[in-house]
């Protein structure tokens, strides 16, 4: 008993390393290293880069309605592959070699917490 | 027996001056440490970065491959007049940079210099880059790719233009060596495991990544009159 009991508890253990996701704070983190050079520490498009020779304004993620048109899967895809692969500026970069699949997921939330908006279902 | 003559003195100066590169490099290590360089710059690889933590941590770029990244006469000047290379404060998306840098003097800036020219990595190879102009590598960094959104660079009419987060590269003709640029987009982990800029590879082919290194390593700022 005492055995199985161990057992089910590095299952459990093992279980919850393997898919524990990436925290709230992680994903913060991630955002102000790699994203607000362009979107702005608080992502109102108004990172440093945006001078005024910058050709296209950095989506700003504070608005609801804008934000609202995309889902989850748009703002994961032009994460990974960037502005052109959604027709939008190459501006954008693309971090499909630069962050893993799960710091791209941590970033879809964290730009819907900044948006406080569910997005587009479907 | 001339020539037998001369060759003797030629390796007899070729020995001289190389002797006096390494003791100068030795000297050179002194200076740099004795001035507190090393409190803000490591000069031992390899790359010590794993994650934003440790990047965050610097107080200063890492030095350990300044002599295959660098040119030498721009590092003898910069060390005495160290102009401002990044844009923003180092680390800091909110602060310009204050451009507070410490200088040394002359005396000491030679040996300095030769102490961090000898630092060079193995996976910069010489002679891959000619600087050129180029309007496939012009293409790649100001409309296909985003480099132009991070790094101040001298478009048409000589304008500087450009991004603000990343190092100025406006300059990059006269300060980087052109072979670093190309290593350090084809080998980011080796050189910046854990930096604000993309990962480049495997989305820009080999090709493309040696055309934006000549277009970069052909940045001249404008001739003072
Ligand atoms: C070099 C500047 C730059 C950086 C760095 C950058 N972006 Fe963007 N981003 C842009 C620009 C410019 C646009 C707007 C493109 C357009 O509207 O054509 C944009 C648009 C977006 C959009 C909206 C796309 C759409 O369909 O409207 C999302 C989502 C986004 N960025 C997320 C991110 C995330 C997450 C990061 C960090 C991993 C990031 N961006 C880093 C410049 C940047
Ligand atoms: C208080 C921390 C600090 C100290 C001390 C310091 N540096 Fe630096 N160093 C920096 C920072 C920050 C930069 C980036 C400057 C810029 O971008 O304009 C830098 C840049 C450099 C660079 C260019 C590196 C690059 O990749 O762009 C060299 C070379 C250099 N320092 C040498 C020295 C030497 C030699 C000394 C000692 C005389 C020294 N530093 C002392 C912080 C420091
Ligand atoms: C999202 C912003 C961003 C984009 C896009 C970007 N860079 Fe960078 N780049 C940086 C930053 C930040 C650094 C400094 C990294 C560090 O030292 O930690 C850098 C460093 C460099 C350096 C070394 C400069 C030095 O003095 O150390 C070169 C060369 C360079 N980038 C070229 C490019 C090229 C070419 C492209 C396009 C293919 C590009 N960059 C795209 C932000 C960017």
């Amino acid at each position: 008993m005492k055995k199985l009991l161990t057992l089910a508890a590095i299952v459990a253990l093992t279980s919850w390393i393997s898919t524990s996701p990436a925290s709230a704070a992680d994903a913060e983190k991630v955002y102000k290293f790699y994203c607000a050079q362009c979107h702005g520490l608080t992502g109102k498009g108004d990172g440093p880069n945006v001078t005024k020779d910058f050709p296209v304004s950095p989506r700003n993620f504070t608005e609801a309605k804008e934000m609202d048109k995309l889902t989850d899967a748009d703002l994961k895809n032009v994460i990974l592959d960037g502005g052109p692969s959604v027709s939008k500026s190459p501006m954008m970069p693309p971090w499909s070699k630069t962050l893993t699949v799960e710091q791209v997921d941590g970033l879809v939330k964290h730009l819907r917490g900044i948006c406080k908006c569910k997005g587009k279902q479907g | 027996m001339k020539a037998l003559l001369t060759m003797t003195f030629g390796a007899a100066i070729l020995v001289a001056t190389t002797g006096q590169a390494l003791a100068d490099a030795a000297a050179g290590k002194a200076v740099f440490d004795a001035k507190g360089c090393a409190d803000c710059h490591y000069t031992e690889g390899p790359a010590r970065e794993k994650i934003i933590d440790d990047q965050l941590a610097k107080k200063g770029p890492e030095l350990w491959y300044a002599g295959s990244k660098f040119q030498k006469d721009w590092l003898s000047g910069w060390l005495v007049d160290p102009k401002p290379i990044r844009p923003m404060k180092f680390n800091d998306l909110m602060v310009e940079n204050p451009g507070d840098h410490p200088k040394l003097g002359g005396g000491d800036a030679g040996p300095v210099r030769d102490f961090l020219m000898s630092l060079t990595s193995k996976d910069v190879k010489a002679g891959k880059v000619k600087p050129k102009k180029n309007p496939k590598g012009r293409q790649i960094f100001a409309k296909k790719m985003p480099c132009s959104g991070c790094h101040e660079y001298v478009g048409r009419k000589k304008k500087i233009m450009g991004g603000r987060s990343g190092p100025s590269l406006v300059e990059a003709g006269i300060r980087l060596n052109p072979d670093w640029i190309l290593a350090y987009l084809q080998k980011p982990k080796v050189f910046k495991p854990v930096k604000m800029m993309p990962v480049f590879v495997g989305l820009l082919s080999d090709k493309d990544m040696l055309n934006v290194s000549r277009y970069v390593a052909n940045f001249k700022p404008k001739k003072k009159k």
